[in-house]
């Protein structure tokens, strides 16, 4: 399928930020028709390189050159006019607008008057939608999509600027197993036509489906590019994270203590339907499902985020009821959301971060200690090997992995005894992805943490739960013992 | 030039800028620069006017600037604690007139509230009733925005006509003391407490900076070292983190909008003292201003960043702003395009500095 003359070539691109050395001299290119997978944990440079071709960032140095044709003074604009479309990882899209008009924004379909041809507008979005071969109404509000609907959208979007060079970034982080089939399927016939492909994902598994050729990039350096062929799981893994990974998944299993968290007929109308179950001291309890079954509902119902219509929830033996985040914190509960966006202050530093839940149980003019707040900081830091090891840094300048870290510091300094993780890894790499995991392990194991693990990634519920609900429609469905469930059984179960 | 040679140019000089931004001075220049844009601002703006006008860099004028910018910063700091929720309260100037004039009416006659009557009362009680009133307000303001679930800036909007109404039913649309008043033991001078409290010295500096300087010292305190002041920057900086880190919200912005309506009631106590009179529509040009001063001061109007510092020094620019055109004999209508044009050009410029530095 590669052959001929280059699309792509992206020759010593350098770029540096304050303090980070992004992009070290990168060579990248793209031939007509392959799909090229870039990998790379995160913050490896991945997104600034892609930014840097879809005109959004400038490099420093080094040249672009398009069909062998330099491109100067790069910026969004040109950069889609050369035929570069990027699919970012987070939406574009305008939520209060229609899918017809974020499909067609930017080249409205209208009339000599200059007036919009509205006929035109639905009916373009409809047929790019068809060729995804995807059913969404197209007059209806963007922000009324689920996200796997907005994901498509965007990217239905781009195909409606018919690029040559396609850029996607993480795809299929919130598509289900028949959406990234389709999916796949619209990527092969674009090749067909010839257009080159960027791939960016965390997924290993999908590189031999998809992939040409796979590009893994290291702190900002290209560590090597490899036909897909040669590109087995374990090189890639190696090529990634500098070193062997011969334990990702982390795991003691041990005999859990008494119940830490029991529930009993929970019930939040209109997604949660009478569920009960308990977590122990020290036990990893997998919630598994797949989009929209509940789980995160469930998390947000036990932390006091939304309103419970009926049951009772016990800690340690003894009812509760926790109507705010405050009350679930004062009884050691932590929860790490699914969207890490929603949990960070952003332009903080990382221990004014840590420390809020601790913060948030002080007497409103309860003083604050500065400096073993620092220490605090520091201590987790150095834990959780946190980088770059700077308390001050603003938590929005670190990658995401090491985002996640400091949610679970977070935790850790609360002392929480319940943690409930919501799809702890979504979106980080394959290194932060083990020492999420070995955390975990640890704090259940050797600190008697009841963890409530829900994720929609089997390997990992499969590997490091001990015990496995499965969740359909606000019902639970199933429930496997450590070693009982299958892939196979864990989706009959949720589907 | 080849391109070879270009590149190993670049490199070398990359290098070195590598090696001198690690040495300390050089790293503490760069962050005076960085985040010092609004002082530096402001001390060009002092030597441009030093050169502009013998009269400027007099002691008596500098006495002059800082009694009338005193009661900016007071207001400024108030609103810091709001905008740094990523709220706005557009009602102080009209707190500030309802509590001065509630105030200055209850020091100058008898009242009758609910068949209770006193008055007219001394300095002290007029400063507590000032501060009550004040009070009053931002609760009102705080819980029309919480319990009222609307925007910010309605809120203010609605209060800031609201509370002027108020104040003129007070006064009867009069200043206070008023030589036309008929009240039972009308009084037609305010408590001299007052009016030294707006225009005596302490110390050759005038009281009224003595408390805009406590007022901003003892609201960096709360910022930095309470847990009120954490929960405010982090309800602006993430609402959703806040929530779920067990701050609780409602709580934080009424509490911002109580402070910033207490500082402005105390605001207007002074300007009534400077002014040695209240009336119902003073304190016209506070609101804007304050907020001017805060934004120019370099915190985020969305909030999460920034902090009382800037504010000061952002309400000292205006002032030296306005005291700068006087001096050079600049026009009030030319005078309010050169303000507005500097407010826009300070904060484009702070914008600019925040993409170009990630700061």
């Amino acid at each position: 399928m590669a052959t001929g003359s280059p699309l792509l070539q992206m020759e010593r691109i350098d770029k540096t930020f304050p303090g980070v050395h992004a992009l070290d001299h990168v060579d990248f290119d793209l031939y007509p028709g392959e799909v090229h997978i870039l990998l790379g944990e995160n913050g490896a440079g991945k997104s600034t390189l892609m930014k840097i071709l879809s005109g959004s960032l400038e490099a420093d140095s080094g040249r672009i050159l398009i069909e062998g044709a330099e491109v100067r003074h790069n910026n969004p604009d040109r950069a889609a006019k050369l035929g570069v479309g990027m699919v970012y990882q987070e939406f574009s899209l305008v939520p209060t607008l229609t899918v017809a008009e974020n499909i067609c924004l930017g080249d409205m379909p209208r009339n000599r008057a200059g007036l919009i041809r509205w006929g035109e507008v639905y009916r373009r979005a409809q047929d790019i939608l068809a060729t995804l071969g995807v059913d969404i109404n197209v007059r209806a509000q963007t922000s009324s999509l689920s996200v796997a609907e907005q994901q498509l959208t965007e990217i239905a979007r781009i195909l409606a600027q018919e690029p040559r060079i396609l850029l996607l970034d993480e795809p299929t982080s919130a598509l289900s197993d028949t959406e990234v089939d389709r999916l796949f399927d619209i990527i092969r016939r674009l090749q067909e036509r010839g257009v080159g492909i960027i791939y960016i994902s965390h997924r290993l598994d999908e590189v031999p489906r998809i992939g040409t050729r796979v590009t893994v990039m290291r702190d900002g350096r290209v560590v090597g590019t490899l036909p897909v062929a040669e590109a087995d799981k374990n090189t890639l893994i190696s090529m990634m994270v500098g070193r062997r990974l011969a334990e990702q998944y982390p795991k003691t299993v041990s005999q859990p203590g008494p119940p830490v968290l029991r529930v009993e007929n929970l019930t939040a109308e209109p997604v949660l339907h009478d569920l009960s179950f308990e977590v122990r001291a020290g036990e990893i309890l997998g919630i598994f499902g797949l989009m929209g079954a509940g789980q995160t509902h469930l998390a947000h119902v036990l932390f006091g985020l939304e309103p419970m219509t009926s049951g009772q929830v016990y800690i340690d033996d003894e009812p509760v009821t926790i109507r705010h985040p405050t009350g679930a914190i004062r009884r050691r509960m932590g929860l790490l959301l699914r969207d890490r966006q929603a949990s960070l202050v952003p332009v903080q530093g990382l221990g004014p971060n840590i420390t809020l839940p601790k913060v948030s149980q002080r007497a409103l003019l309860g003083l604050l200690n500065l400096r073993s707040e620092t220490q605090i900081a520091s201590q987790y830091i150095a834990d959780l090997s946190i980088r770059p090891p700077q308390v001050r840094r603003p938590v929005k300048f670190l990658s995401g992995g090491n985002q996640q870290k400091v949610c679970l510091a977070r935790w850790l300094a609360t002392g929480a005894r319940i943690l409930i993780v919501d799809e702890p890894t979504r979106g980080i790499d394959v290194g932060a992805k083990a020492e999420v995991f070995g955390l975990l392990d640890r704090l259940a194991s050797s600190q008697n943490v009841g963890i409530i693990l829900i994720s929609s990634e089997m390997p990992e519920i499969l590997a490091m739960a001990d015990r496995i609900l499965v969740m359909r429609q606000g019902r639970f469905t199933a429930e496997y013992a450590y070693g009982e469930a299958t892939q196979e059984l864990l989706l009959k179960s949720a589907s | 030039m080849s391109e070879k040679n270009l590149t190993e140019t670049r490199e070398t000089r990359n290098e070195l800028v590598a090696t001198l931004a690690s040495s300390r001075i050089v790293r503490l220049l760069r962050h005076l620069l960085i985040h010092g844009g609004p002082v530096i601002a402001l001390l060009l703006l002092g030597l441009y006017l030093q050169s502009a006008t013998p009269y400027f860099w007099t002691e008596s004028n500098l006495v002059n600037v800082a009694r009338r910018t005193s009661v900016l910063v007071i207001f400024a700091v108030g609103q810091t604690f709001v905008i740094l929720t990523g709220g706005i309260d557009l009602s102080v100037g009209a707190t500030a007139a309802l509590a001065a004039s509630v105030s200055a009416v209850t020091m100058t006659q008898q009242v009758n509230v609910f068949g209770i009557k006193f008055g007219p009362v001394g300095f002290v009680e007029g400063l507590v009733i000032a501060l009550l009133v004040g009070t009053g307000a931002g609760l009102v303001n705080g819980l029309l925005i919480t319990r009222g679930r609307i925007p910010d800036f309605i809120a203010t909007l609605g209060t800031l006509e609201a509370f002027r109404g108020v104040a003129l039913l007070t006064t009867n649309g009069l200043p206070v003391p008023s030589y036309y008043t008929d009240a039972p033991k009308a009084r037609n001078y305010l408590p001299s407490e007052v009016i030294a409290l707006g225009s005596n010295d302490w110390l050759g500096i005038p009281i009224a900076a003595w408390i805009g300087l406590a007022v901003a010292l003892a609201s960096w305190i709360i910022l930095k070292y309470t847990a009120f002041g954490r929960s405010t920057f982090a309800v602006g900086g993430n609402r959703e983190a806040a929530r779920v880190s067990g701050i609780k919200i409602e709580r934080t912005k009424i509490g911002v909008y109580v402070v910033s309506a207490i500082t402005a009631a105390l605001a207007g106590f002074v300007l009534m003292g400077r002014l040695n009179s209240a009336n119902a529509l003073m304190a016209s040009q506070e609101n804007l201003n304050s907020i001017a001063s805060v934004v120019i001061g370099g915190t985020n109007l969305f909030g999460g960043e920034g902090g009382v510092f800037g504010s000061i020094i952002g309400a000292l620019t205006i002032g030296v702003i306005g005291n700068g055109l006087n001096l050079l004999n600049v026009t009030d209508f030319y005078q309010r395009i050169i303000q507005g044009s500097i407010i826009v050009g300070v904060v484009i410029f702070d914008q600019w500095r925040r993409r170009r530095f990630g700061a």
